[in-house]
């Protein structure tokens, strides 16, 4: 019976979202249209491989095309100071991003939701302790933050998955602890206490569930910002090695071609970053929304 | 509880916080691998030599007394020595910000008009084209990199259309110096000095008149009589202290904002130069974090428009102008004030995208520049003191909203 | 009556706003319109003024026993006076030396003692001190006391050349040498040796350490944050906001000794420091600033080219990079190993793609335009891939079984356009199809550091000479701060040095350049070090700034710099 019971609080929390996306007006299509840019640009980067014209990380003497050529039949998005193809870069540019939101979320995962679990289901001490600890971290500007660490750490994805993760938990922190608050009160937490269920059960079973929805949220909006924030790192020069083909990098080597008026180094690649986070953004919103509906008159 | 112990509290909770902020920045610091020292010599250094460094900048002690000396030097305002060149690095910071601080002003400034403006169009016309495009570029917005934008900013007005140049904070040659006095000449300088001090005669006679105002006292004759003293003493106190200056020789006031330093040297052509220079880059800023604004206003538009007292405010015929700039926006007033102030934190991370971009002298240009040169003690100085920012103006922003909001003291 | 009323009040708001911005913006306009337009002209004029846009910054200090940058050096020439300078526009031959701060000078029989006449009647900025014998004894003294770890005694090593200062009599000052140094005028000429002003260098003293150093947080003033006088010009304003400099102002010195001579030409220079090379472009662009130097991208400088309206003047340059094998680190101790690599890349490919064929391929350690080059690398080839492929055949390597290597380069634009070169020499070096390069990058301390503990198999490094003589070229081969242990490895290293030390002995040219092609062919055997290119130097102007001069020297001198009034 319990088990049944918890199945269903699962899908209960999920099912109004997924069954009336499109009848959910607005946030609905937020969704949908967020889902299939994100999975869009994820299924360019895995084939781009294939569909890729030329090698994005062939330089010369091993390719001969024109520098820095405007967009045109041979080159559709140009090609930038070396004479890289540039369609070619944004094909498989995105490869570095999507490993850093992915590895970074991962990573909040595994370090936040636990001590936010724990830290708010066990209270007293410890909870205060935690929320002081990431109430500092939440102050703290994020890419100030994820700079020093990046900057001490050294180059690489893990090294910026790990930074960005750092400045990241504490808003776990913040969504999971309030959910928690607020279900620890409610009735069906306290019958569960009641009939001697262990504090582990109850936080599997009951508070999990129903947090789950609002680490979706926050993890949606993590990648988002993990994307541009791997940009700004790489930006000031803390972002992978130059041989791998990154939109971020295109971005920081094409400033220099803007003065003579090559806008097109930097044009391709910033469109494709803002569409990712843009994706990632909308899912959020949309089932932030759906989650917890507004008053619509 | 009342404001004032609502204030006491919410400062003794600042304390530990920042006290956590500066171990974690310390801990940051030092927990990176290899020797800081070493990487400052060009030459295999001699153990000497690392050593003399080492003992010049603290680094050889043990860890718990470059602890407690890096707490208290910061509480003197000492943010250690730079490891290029033992300069003060307190002093480069508190020369770095002053540009950044101008940036994030106009930068909100950009934000809240934006913000409010497209906020309160969409609010208007609900769930129509126009409201769903507001709300799309108010998304569109917050997901573009900032420096992304500032490029395009950059490739259209500066090198297509050619409106700006982006090379300096503002051209050559147009730096203002601030408000020099020379007081050498006793007759015309001291005039000068005797009206200069009237602002500040003005601003103590209006501060004392809003005490008074406060305690229910009549303008005339009381009110009046009785600021008067504050007014003579304000002007009084401050001719007096510039009349001290001009023993001295030269009385120099300058803020580092070049806006205002222009304006304090009486020279619009500088101050035209210096908003031409801030165009661009506070554009770039504003308009990325104008997207929360939108939304926010938008929301509180929503639900204040619709709320009984509005309704009765329309009935009784107010133009509907009025009833949204009066009534609704005063209510959506603290949430933006709240969003504010949390969105400090990111103001100052897109100012250190915004700086490099645009070459602006700021403190993330200074911060990014010290990480490529492995200064440790400049890193964490930098880093400490955006730290201590925003953990202040949070501050200050929370307090605000206690007096203005009292249900949130409790 | 009460909707009347509250209707009144809706529209007066409103008009009341509108009205009092209306107003700010008319008055503001109109304050612009009359500053800009109406007010005479107070500053002072254009020409009389030229202003210098650059990305460097002083890295150090403008002090000549600290300063070892570009710039500083810049700075330091600028703002001091040395015994002897160079001629502007020569190519920096014995016969090119011309008196500054000595009117004549002799050199014994065994090159062991010179003596140098000093110029009289030139006085220090207080106008009392007049400059003397004492005060070069004290600059030398100074500078080889102070013994910065990072400054320029670190390579130029005067301790090992000069023994002793002397001074003879009131005008005449006596170097006692430790050994014959054929380019002692070179070392005479060059920023380092510069006569700094005792009352703001630490006074007269015996003792000297590495406190003595002036820097930028010394004083408040720009005066008293250098030490050094009796140049063309006075550093009369130096503004720094947190660690990189704003602005600096040069006013000329009346006291220099070409002052009668209508020396320094425009009597201010005004630096702007712009933190990019894009910044740069747009300003001069914009014509912000009269003259661009150092550093524009070698794309901005094609495009400005092509604009009417600015000059771009092009010189020889003398900065060179190379490739640099740690010797240390197997296979790299094997000079098959090293020549094969060295004949896989692609200097003209490079520079042209990277440098817009503003640097020319480089074949020798000295670069062309000084007595010595020659193209010995050139028998290597350039993407000579039938070589590397045999000669790495010969220790096992081929297409299944690949020759693994690190190329490091630095990230922090020490170097121009290091990342640019590190992909095309990668990209060559792969072209042979038996070499599988693995791309390395540190920032410049950590990549200094990298270098002095020896962990970086193959790197890029560049030189800016100290002073203009193949004798500051040809030890890149073997110098030991390289530490790249070919002094441990290389079978010709003796050889080597035994030739440089010849070359450096000696002042008759033929002898000179023929053991300097020897050094060149013994290290086209071995490999140590394999030069890459060699820089041009590169300015732009407006079209009325003249007296620009970028010759071999690589010095900036501002005091030739003019604009004429139109």
């Amino acid at each position: 019976m319990r088990r049944l019971e918890t199945k269903r609080t699962i899908l209960a929390s999920f099912l109004p979202g997924l069954t009336s996306l499109t009848k959910r007006g607005s946030a609905g299509w937020m969704v949908i249209i967020g889902s299939v840019i994100v999975s869009s640009i994820v299924i360019m980067t895995l084939i781009s491989p294939w569909i890729a014209p030329s090698d994005p990380t062939a330089a010369p003497p091993v390719i001969d095309n024109p520098l820095r050529a405007p967009p045109s039949w041979e080159f559709p998005m140009g090609t930038n100071k070396l004479g890289q193809d540039m369609l070619s870069r944004v094909l498989c540019g995105g490869a570095v991003m999507l490993q850093v939101a992915v590895l970074s979320v991962f990573f909040c995962f595994l370090i936040g939701v636990p001590i936010g679990l724990l830290a708010s289901y066990t209270g007293g001490m410890l909870d205060k302790v935690c929320s002081l600890v990431m109430d500092s971290f939440y102050a703290f500007p994020g890419l100030v933050l994820a700079i020093a660490i990046a900057a001490m750490m050294g180059r690489g994805v893990v090294n910026m998955a790990i930074s960005i993760a750092v400045v990241y938990v504490p808003s776990y922190f913040r969504v999971i602890r309030s959910q928690v608050l607020t279900i620890k009160e409610l009735p069906y937490t306290e019958a569960a206490q009641a009939t001697g269920a262990k504090g582990r059960t109850i936080l599997l079973r009951y508070i999990l569930p129903n947090v789950v929805p609002s680490i979706v949220v926050v993890a949606t909006v993590n990648f988002a910002d993990a994307i541009l924030t791997a940009a700004g790192l790489t930006f000031v020069g803390l972002g992978v090695g130059i041989d791998v083909p990154d939109w971020g990098w295109d971005l920081t080597k094409g400033f220099q071609l803007l003065p003579s008026g090559a806008w097109w180094v930097i044009t391709f690649p910033g469109i494709m970053i803002v569409l990712l986070a843009l994706g990632f953004t909308l899912i959020g919103e949309g089932l932030s929304e759906l989650l917890n509906p507004r008053l619509e008159q | 509880m009342g404001l004032r112990s609502y204030i006491i509290v919410r400062v003794l909770l600042t304390i530990p916080m920042i006290l956590l902020l500066l171990s974690i920045v310390f801990v940051v610091i030092r927990v990176m691998p290899g020797d800081p020292v070493a990487l400052h010599f060009e030459r295999r250094a001699s153990e000497e030599a690392m050593e003399e460094m080492r003992q010049r900048l603290g680094l050889d002690k043990p860890l718990y007394i470059q602890y407690i000396e890096y707490l208290g030097g910061l509480l003197k305002g000492d943010f250690g020595k730079s490891m290029q060149d033992y300069s003060p690095v307190g002093q480069q910071i508190f020369s770095a910000f002053p540009a950044t601080l101008e940036l994030a002003i106009f930068s909100v400034l950009v934000a809240i008009i934006v913000g409010i403006l497209l906020g309160v169009r969409a609010s208007r016309s609900y769930n129509s084209l126009q409201d769903h495009s507001i709300r799309a570029f108010g998304t569109i917005a917050y997901a573009i990199p900032v420096f992304f934008l500032g490029m395009i900013f950059q490739l259209i007005f500066a090198v297509e259309l050619g409106w700006f140049s982006t090379g300096l904070r503002t051209r050559p040659t147009m730096e203002p110096y601030g408000l020099t006095l020379y007081l050498n000449e006793p007759a015309g300088g001291f005039v000068t000095v005797l009206l200069l001090a009237l602002p500040v005669g003005l601003v103590s006679w209006a501060l004392c008149f809003v005490v008074l105002k406060k305690k229910r006292v009549k303008f005339w004759p009381r009110g009046f009589l009785l600021s008067l003293p504050a007014f003579l003493a304000g002007w009084i106190v401050w001719t007096l202290a510039a009349w001290h200056f001009m023993s001295v020789g030269v009385l120099h006031m300058s803020t580092g904002l070049f806006t205002i330093d222009s304006l304090l040297e009486g020279n619009v052509v500088k101050f035209v130069e210096a908003l031409k220079g801030l165009c661009l880059p506070s554009l770039t800023l504003g308009v990325v974090l104008s997207g929360v604004f939108i939304r926010l206003t938008r929301s509180n538009m929503l639900e204040t428009l619709r709320v009984d007292y509005v309704t009765a405010a329309r009935a009784r015929g107010l133009k509907e102008r009025a009833v949204v700039y009066g009534y609704a926006l005063r209510n959506a007033f603290l949430p933006i004030l709240t969003m504010m102030g949390l969105q400090f934190a990111t103001l100052l991370g897109g100012a250190i995208l915004t700086e490099t971009t645009f070459s602006w002298p700021g403190l993330g240009r200074y911060l990014v520049s010290r990480i490529n040169y492995r200064d440790y003690t400049a890193i964490q100085g930098a880093v400490v003191y955006f730290g201590l920012i925003v953990a202040l103006v949070n501050l200050v922003v929370d307090i605000f909203y206690a007096y203005l909001d009292p249900r949130i003291r409790l | 009556m009460k909707k009347a009323k509250d209707s009144r009040k809706g529209v007066s708001t409103t008009v009341i706003v509108a009205a009092v911005i209306l107003i700010i913006i008319v008055v503001i306009a109109g304050i612009y319109v009359y500053q800009v337009y109406l007010v005479p002209e107070e500053e002072v004029e254009l020409k009389e003024t030229l202003i210098m846009g650059t990305t460097d910054t002083v890295e150090s200090a403008v002090d000549p026993a600290q300063a070892y940058d570009f710039f500083g050096w810049e700075i330091i020439q600028n703002t001091g006076c040395t015994l002897v300078d160079i001629e502007p526009g020569s190519s920096a031959t014995p016969e090119d030396f011309t008196p500054s701060l000595a009117t004549d000078w002799d050199v014994s029989d065994d090159g062991l003692t010179w003596d140098f006449t000093l110029r009289q009647g030139v006085y220090f900025d207080d106008n009392v001190t007049e400059f003397n014998a004492t005060h070069v004894k004290y600059s030398f003294d100074r500078n080889i006391g102070i013994a910065s770890p990072d400054g320029p005694q670190l390579n130029m090593e005067y301790d090992a050349i000069i023994d002793s200062v002397e001074v003879v009599s009131k005008y005449l000052v006596r170097f006692n040498l430790k050994i014959p140094f054929a380019s002692m005028l070179g070392l005479m000429a060059c920023q380092a040796s510069s006569i700094v002003n005792p009352q703001y260098a630490g006074g007269w003293k015996t003792e000297w350490s590495t406190s003595d150093v002036v820097w930028y947080t010394n004083g408040t003033t720009a005066r008293t944050r250098n030490p050094i006088d009796l140049g063309p010009y006075k550093l009369t304003k130096w503004t720094r906001v947190g660690d990189e400099d704003q602005e600096m102002e040069l006013e000329a010195n009346p006291n220099y000794w070409g002052a009668d001579d209508g020396y320094p030409k425009t009597k201010k220079i005004v630096i702007k420091f712009y933190a990019s090379s894009t910044a740069l472009r747009t300003a001069i662009d914009a014509g912000d600033v009269d003259i661009a130097f150092r550093h524009l991208e070698a794309l901005d400088i094609e495009d400005l080219r092509d604009d009417p309206d600015l000059t771009v003047w092009e010189g020889t340059g003398a900065a060179i990079q190379y490739l640099i094998f740690q010797e240390e680190i197997p296979p790299f101790n094997d000079s098959r190993v090293r020549r094969a690599i060295a004949a896989a890349l692609d200097r003209p490919t490079m520079c042209e793609t990277v440098f817009l064929d503003q640097t020319s391929p480089l074949y020798s350690i000295i670069p062309d335009g000084m007595m010595g080059h020659t193209e010995a690398f050139a028998a290597l080839g350039d993407a000579n891939y039938t070589l590397t492929q045999s000669l790495l055949a010969e220790l096992g390597y081929n297409e299944t079984n690949k020759l693994p290597i690190d190329l490091w380069y630095e990230t922090s634009g020490h170097y121009p356009a290091s990342e640019d070169q590190a992909l095309i020499y990668k990209s060559s070096l792969e072209a042979s199809d038996v070499i599988d390069v693995t791309l390395k990058s540190a920032d410049w301390p950590s990549y200094r550091l990298n270098r002095n503990t020896g962990i970086m198999e193959v790197f890029i490094y560049g030189w800016y000479p100290d002073y203009i003589d193949p004798d500051n070229y040809a030890f890149l081969y073997y110098a030991v701060w390289l530490n790249h242990h070919y002094i441990d490895y290389g079978e010709h290293y003796a050889e080597m040095k035994a030739a440089y030390d010849a070359a450096r002995a000696t002042t008759v040219e033929s002898e000179r350049v023929a053991k300097y092609a020897e050094i060149d062919d013994y290290a086209v055997t071995d490999c140590p070090v394999v030069p890459l290119w060699q820089g041009k130097a590169f300015a732009v102007t407006k079209p009325d700034v003249q007296g620009v001069f970028l010759d071999i020297t690589q010095t900036w001198r501002m005091w030739y710099l003019y604009a004429e009034v139109e």
